[in-house]
């Protein structure tokens, strides 16, 4: 070894204080700020392509077959971070459920369904589909990429056969990933499948097992695509259904670290969101239903979910979200609300404001998904179908400056629950619907 | 590069000890062995490029403002193989890392540190190092729930005893959870022992992929008990869709009688 006795370290014994002035110290960090929230500190690099391109080859090559997003799916084109184009799907959806979203804070999903009956968008919302298993991927490291690989191409090979239960061609449904960190994921592992024969040929040996390629061909997506995305390029036609006025609302935004940080190149810019310069989901939809978002100095900051910290470290993840994120918005952008994108950040920014109080740390701030405050904005009703009652920040006081009154929303719910109990449930769509296969499918 | 190993390794091995820790030194052999790993894992040529030790990884490191942790470390030990220091750093400061990516998304070079640390937890799994399963052991309950169900989070896994600090009511309307559990207009939704009802066919299917893809291997190697508690279950579901299946054949042939 040449480098016997050399150490690198982070912040070790080598370390030593600049010693600038507290005003030089303001001017580095300030051009450093200037630098990093901008997007050319995400495009100024060597290195990037298009995996796309390397997924047509293949295709052409007859290793792979690709489920397209085709006309049926009604896409509407959106710009990716270097203006490339990318096909978002806007009909005939397959959810693909998150299991914190629909474990934990279930209003999330239930409103995106809601926003898609509105507007007339049909999909399909079914039994055979596991999380991506990425949670625990990036929390344990039990986990790898053939696993990861395998658990994302199953799913998605389901979703192109689930039409079949209804008598309808394969490829009817296009799959819509709900959950950020599925999402980052799932295109981190496509890249390396397109890049990695031997992967291929693993994933290809155990999916042949389940009976999951198509001509003996791996399947794989032209699009992965993030709900955000579908909510961003429909937001004239939910704006449209508004029935609520939201112009004095103060909104920060919370963007989700697996949805633009994780394989950067294939998330949506718009020069009509924040001039370009920031991810779009999610501001985008906050515009154009009128409310006011307010940036503020940590935006870029993570929410401190961490994977593993919330289950085992929560005196980091709650540390870091009230005093990077909560108390930010609050203080800096005298917010009203903080929306999100993804499943780990809402609940974390939302759960772990109450035990501030114990150390003076009472910010109160509502935490809410982008499609609960547009269902919600839409009149959708805040507790049978927004749910908010699983969120533990409070939003009575959100409701009322909205003109919503949330304690007869509250006694209609607590009626509900008495026609819950003697089984008379309502649903978004006919339950029969659920089971594509195995006990309890009905034709 | 690394040093091949010496024909004679083990009689003539070096050992690195550390002169103020009372820990067995470690065999140079298994700290080449460790370093072999992590370089040919399938990640680590897309994860690491180079690296000029600018910081702005650990400029923007949310665990570096609470651990001792720094992903520019990481990438150093990596890219000038120390190979002391990278053991040293995979018994505690590769589970600092919060995953969030701004490493990677901020790198200049398009390193993605926050990959590297996946490389680095996965090798330490491999060889079952006791500080990754000190590590591990408050993230079994999730770890039996997404391996026996495919679900990482149930309903009623969230309880005011296991998230004290969460505050005192799970559900700010009272009802019994599987009332409300009801009440969400999604019938998937209607469960409580997983997030979303899983049709039993998806869950064998899983468990393939946990056997072919080496998973199951790793949980062994980390934790036998659990280990063996998941695969208990997975024969005992594989059990109940075959049950079905057969069920399935009978009414098949009480049709064709008919």
């Amino acid at each position: 070894m040449s480098n016997s006795g050399e150490k690198f370290t982070g912040h070790g014994e080598e370390w030593r204080d600049a010693k600038l002035s507290a005003q030089d110290a303001a001017t580095a960090t300030s051009w450093v700020e200037l630098k990093i929230d901008k997007r050319a500190m995400l495009t100024n690099k060597d290195r990037v392509e298009d995996v796309r391109d390397a997924m047509w080859e293949l295709e052409k090559d007859g290793e792979i077959i690709v489920h397209r997003v085709g006309d049926q799916h009604e896409p509407v084109m959106a710009k990716t971070l270097y203006g490339w184009d990318k096909k978002i799907p806007t009909n005939q959806l397959w959810h693909h459920k998150s299991c914190g979203q629909c474990g934990n804070i279930p209003g999330y999903p239930a409103s995106l369904l809601w926003l898609m009956n509105q507007t007339g968008t049909r999909y399909l919302d079914e039994t055979d589909q596991t999380s991506c298993t990425a949670w625990n991927y990036h929390g344990s490291g039990i986990g790898n990429i053939v696993s990861l690989a395998a658990v994302f191409l199953r799913n998605f090979h389901q979703a192109y056969v689930s039409a079949q239960a209804e008598g309808l061609d394969p490829g009817y449904y296009y799959p819509l990933v709900h959950c950020g960190t599925s999402f980052g994921n799932y295109k981190e592992i496509r890249h390396f499948l397109m890049h990695s024969a031997e992967l291929r040929e693993q994933v290809r040996k155990i999916l042949a097992k389940l009976d999951r390629l198509i001509d003996g061909k791996l399947l794989i997506p032209e699009e992965i695509v993030h709900y955000s995305e579908w909510l961003h390029v429909m937001r004239q036609r939910i704006a449209a259904k508004q029935q609520i006025d939201a112009s004095s609302l103060r909104v920060t935004i919370h963007p989700a670290c697996h949805v633009y940080k994780m394989v950067p190149e294939d998330v949506i810019y718009d020069d009509d969101v924040l001039d370009g310069n920031r991810v779009a989901v999610s501001t985008g939809i906050m515009q154009e239903m009128g409310t006011q978002v307010i940036d503020y100095s940590t935006w870029y900051d993570c929410c401190g979910f961490g994977f593993r910290h919330i289950i085992s470290e929560r005196e980091f993840t709650r540390s870091f979200a009230i005093d990077r994120k909560i108390k930010v918005a609050v203080e800096e952008a005298h917010a009203d609300v903080m929306v999100g994108h993804d499943t780990g950040c809402i609940t974390t920014l939302d759960k772990n404001q109450w035990i501030g109080k114990a150390v003076g740390k009472d910010y109160a701030l509502p935490v809410m998904a982008d499609c609960q405050m547009a269902a919600l904005l839409c009149g959708a009703h805040p507790y049978k179908i927004v749910q908010l009652h699983w969120h533990a920040s409070p939003f009575e006081g959100l409701m009322e400056k909205l003109g919503i009154d949330w304690q007869t929303a509250k006694a209609e719910f607590e009626a509900y629950l008495e026609d819950v109990a003697e089984g008379k449930i309502e649903t978004l769509y006919d339950p029969k619907r659920a089971i594509t296969s195995g006990e309890g499918y009905q034709r | 590069m690394t040093t091949s190993a010496p024909s004679n390794a083990k009689a003539n091995a070096t050992v690195i000890a550390d002169p103020v820790s009372a820990d067995a030194p470690v065999d140079r052999e298994e700290l080449e062995q460790i370093f072999d790993d992590i370089s040919s894992h399938p990640r680590y040529d897309h994860e690491l490029n180079g690296c000029l030790n600018c910081g702005i990884c650990t400029a923007t490191c949310p665990s570096a403002h609470y651990y001792d942790y720094s992903p520019r470390e990481i990438v150093q030990l990596l890219w000038t193989e120390n190979l002391e220091g990278i053991h040293d750093a995979m018994q505690e400061k590769i589970w600092a890392c919060a995953q969030c990516y701004t490493c990677a998304a901020r790198c200049p070079f398009g390193n993605s540190p926050g990959g590297l640390v996946m490389v680095m937890r996965e090798v330490a799994i491999k060889h079952g190092m006791e500080s990754a399963k000190e590590v591990l052991r408050p993230f079994s309950r999730v770890m039996l729930k997404v391996m026996s169900t495919g679900n990482q989070l149930a309903p009623n896994m969230i309880t005011p005893d296991h998230f004290p600090d969460w505050g005192p009511n799970i559900s700010k309307v009272e009802a019994p959870l599987n009332i409300l559990r009801k009440a969400i207009p999604m019938p998937t939704l209607h469960t409580l022992e997983t997030a979303w009802a899983v049709n039993l066919k998806t869950s064998i299917e899983l468990y393939t992929i946990w056997e072919d893809s080496g998973v199951l291997d790793q949980l062994e190697t980390m934790d036998e008990n659990l280990f063996d508690v998941v695969v208990d279950i997975m024969d005992e579901k594989r059990e109940d869709y075959e049950d079905w299946l057969e069920e399935q054949d009978d009414d098949d042939d009480d049709d064709d009688d008919d």
